[in-house]
């Protein structure tokens, strides 16, 4: 008998297919009726799934999937849908990257596809930053429901913010929640006496116990108002855990609800408490009450450790405030988790403007802009709709910052930051500046070639330089032949002052600040950079117009073959 | 210290061999454990003199390879990389590839296994079902309807 694949038993096959793409197995399941059976097993395609698709969209409940039974799915049509939104979301990329026209719209049915496109998002992680985008999708929806007054857990609430930060790396609010999970089953695991402790001993320590293994305060020496304190996702992963006091009191309270206490944020101002209430009919201590009497309830602050906080000693810092008897009730009761959001959102904004920039770069490496960007986006979301003035206050910034850092966003501004500001007189402005951003990019770009009076341009898109006066590095990303800027533009920049004035080449160019130029060939000095001397802030951000980076040429590749398809 | 053991193969041959070696064989393994080395030959039903001694061949030039911890539940995207040694060590007809593996999967070697699989998995890379058919000698027993619909069922797959 002549051994052949044909005699090989289905787990060896199984195997053999599993080093293979699908794609394989495809072609391998039309040679024969046994090849047929062998490559139209559940158990390979799950496998295959698995494999070749870590992010799932929500509605998939992919969880759920596989937890049933192998055979109640249809797992190789599950991975042929996902396979063919791979392939639409590489040619949108792709068609991104080579065409400046309509991007809004490819952009839209790219996040349209939602975590289904993560995949192939991180494969081509230069684009536009396209996760992010998708992370801030799930973010704002939270905050909107918030707003409508929908149950959303606080640190889904909180989490939101990390989903603007891409420092966090959290691609998900999933992510947060299972954290927290971890940190509930270590405290579960260190104590197994837990359910003897009345809720008074059982608060404390969980206090103690987050604040001896650094998971809530801030180390000694550290700027209290820094950046990254705010962040609950951040403070979670980091491996100093730092955090202001509203971000250590939602690990509290998180935990301690998990562990059975009713513990909330309390509103206490300058620094957020945690106020825990007994069960109806006992008090703190675990003894009963007459009847179903509520017992007083104890503050904490895990800020600060395994201490409660006397509420005598609240009492006497509001009155000292002068805050009247119904606001002091309101300081010392629970937090509404739009309060703490908002709250959070002041923090942050706090502590952009109030830490100064060094310029040893010492503080901090997180992304200001993008915490800007979502400080402003949960305020704007949660301002009461009796506070016009704020909204109108914020408006201008948010327009700004979207416009130049994050305008594949204009959905969900569209979507959430629109009916804000229905009635009112700037709802006519912000419909006419989306227009105005849809109808540049639906307009097709100048072709400009290198020949003719363009023959003389002596530098090409994808080219590094260093800004002779200035001394910046910047990315050339398009040329006109002589000064393109209108006339006030050049009279103010004194370009007729410049050795070859305004009949000279210019070039839009990327600054490694991440602004946009337009800079006089005579003030271009190329660097002719190898890749690992690129300073990482320019690299950061030229994936918004460049595909590659070519050795050879020390230059990136353009894309932008419409506009210039010489480069 | 007598570490040789003798291992009888289905066509009646014995073959004389390194404890170690042939303990890359879990089956070999355990059955030692089981029995005790009492210096009696094993028997190995499943596996002629040709096939045997090849096995033993890869066992010999692996033996002080680390026993790689097992990867069943790895999700990992798996590769068709095979090391040069193993490369040549493949390069042998047919018949002979799928008896090695064979084998392999009764010894229970799970690394040679392994190799035997990728080797395969490379002959199957890039192919289209007309190829795959030609380089495996397989009988396309399709009527043509059958044929006609399966193609347009993993037309998704196609280029």
């Amino acid at each position: 008998m002549v051994v052949s694949l044909d005699h090989l038993p289905e787990e060896i096959l199984h195997s053999i297919l599993c080093h293979l793409h699908p794609r394989s197995a495809a072609a391998l399941e039309q040679t024969s009726h046994r090849f047929e059976n062998v490559t139209n097993g559940p158990l390979l395609w799950r496998r295959y799934c698995e494999i070749y698709y870590k992010s799932w969209d929500k509605k998939h409940e992919i969880l759920q999937k596989l937890a049933l039974p192998v055979s109640a799915v249809d797992w190789k049509a599950l991975f042929v849908s996902r396979y063919h939104i791979d392939r639409a979301v590489t040619q949108l990329l792709d068609s991104i990257l080579g065409s400046q026209t309509g991007r809004i719209e490819k952009f839209r049915a790219v996040i349209d596809y939602g975590y289904d496109a993560k995949d192939t998002l991180l494969r081509h992680s230069t684009v536009e930053s396209g996760e992010d985008h998708l992370a801030r999708s799930i973010a704002v929806p939270e905050w909107a429901r918030l707003r409508r007054g929908e149950p959303v857990s606080l640190e889904r609430a909180l989490g939101a913010f990390d989903l603007f930060i891409p420092e966090s790396g959290y691609g998900d609010l999933d992510e947060v929640k299972e954290t927290l999970d971890d940190l509930v089953a270590q405290f579960g695991a260190s104590r197994s006496e837990l359910d003897d402790l009345s809720p008074r001993n059982k608060a404390l320590l969980l206090a103690s116990w987050l604040r001896d293994r650094n998971l809530t305060g801030i180390e000694l020496g550290r700027e209290y108002h820094a950046l990254e304190h705010n962040f609950l996702g951040l403070a979670l992963n980091s491996p100093g855990h730092n955090s202001l006091p509203l971000i250590s009191a939602a690990i509290y309270c998180y935990v301690a609800q998990a562990i059975g206490l009713d513990a909330q944020p309390c509103g206490f101002p300058f620094h957020v408490h945690v106020i825990v209430t007994p069960l109806p009919g006992f008090d703190m201590n675990g003894e009963a009450l007459s009847g179903m009497d509520v017992g007083p309830p104890m503050y904490v602050d895990p800020f600060r450790g395994a201490r409660e906080t006397p509420v005598s000693d609240l009492r006497d810092q509001l009155v000292f405030l002068g805050a009247s008897e119904t606001e002091q009730a309101a300081f010392l009761g629970p937090s509404l988790t739009s309060e703490i959001v908002q709250r959070c959102s002041r923090n942050i904004w706090t502590s952009i403007h109030s830490t100064p920039h060094p310029p040893d770069g010492h503080t901090t490496s997180m992304d200001v802009v993008s915490a800007k960007y979502a400080s402003l986006w949960s305020s704007m979301l949660l301002t009461g709709d009796s506070r016009p003035m704020d909204l109108r206050h914020h408006l201008p910034l948010l327009m700004e910052l979207f416009a130049t850092d994050f305008p594949s966003d204009i959905f969900l501004v569209e979507k959430y930051i629109v009916p804000l500001f229905q009635g009112l007189f700037e709802h006519e402005h912000i419909l006419e500046s989306l227009h105005v951003m849809r109808a540049v990019d639906e307009i097709p770009k100048q072709v400009r070639r290198r020949t003719g009076e363009n023959q003389n341009i002596r530098f090409s898109v994808g080219q590094v330089f260093r800004h002779r006066r200035y001394h910046y590095r910047a990315i050339i990303t398009g040329w006109d032949r002589e000064c393109g800027a209108g006339e006030q533009w050049m009279r103010r920049m004194g370009i007729d002052r410049l050795q070859a004035g305004r009949h000279q080449s210019f070039y839009h160019v990327l600054v490694e600040d991440g602004s946009v130029r337009y800079v006089a060939e005579e003030n271009i000095d190329l660097i002719l950079p190898k890749f690992s001397e690129l300073p990482s802030s320019l690299t950061s951000i030229a994936g918004k117009h460049f595909k590659r980076w070519d050795e050879e040429c020390r230059a990136f590749v353009s894309n932008m073959r419409d506009e210039y398809p010489d480069n | 210290m007598s570490s040789q053991i003798t291992l009888t193969s289905s066509d009646g041959i014995d073959i004389s061999v390194d404890r170690v070696v042939a303990e890359r064989s879990v089956l070999i393994k355990n059955m030692l454990e089981d029995l005790g080395d009492s210096g009696e030959a094993i028997p190995i039903p499943n596996v002629n003199e040709a096939v045997l001694k090849k096995v033993i061949e890869w066992c010999e030039h692996h033996k002080n390879d680390p026993q790689s911890a097992s990867d069943d539940d790895d999700n990992r995207r798996k590769t068709t990389d095979i090391e040069e040694w193993d490369q040549k060590f493949m390069q042998v007809d047919q018949e002979m590839l799928f008896e090695i593996i064979l084998a392999a999967n009764y010894l229970d070697i799970k690394a040679l296994l392994d190799v035997g699989c990728k080797t395969v998995a490379n002959m199957i890379k890039g192919k289209s079902p007309e190829e795959i058919r030609k380089t495996f000698n397989i009988q396309n027993d399709f009527t043509p309807e059958e044929e006609d619909q399966i193609r347009r069922e993993n037309e998704w797959a196609e280029e």
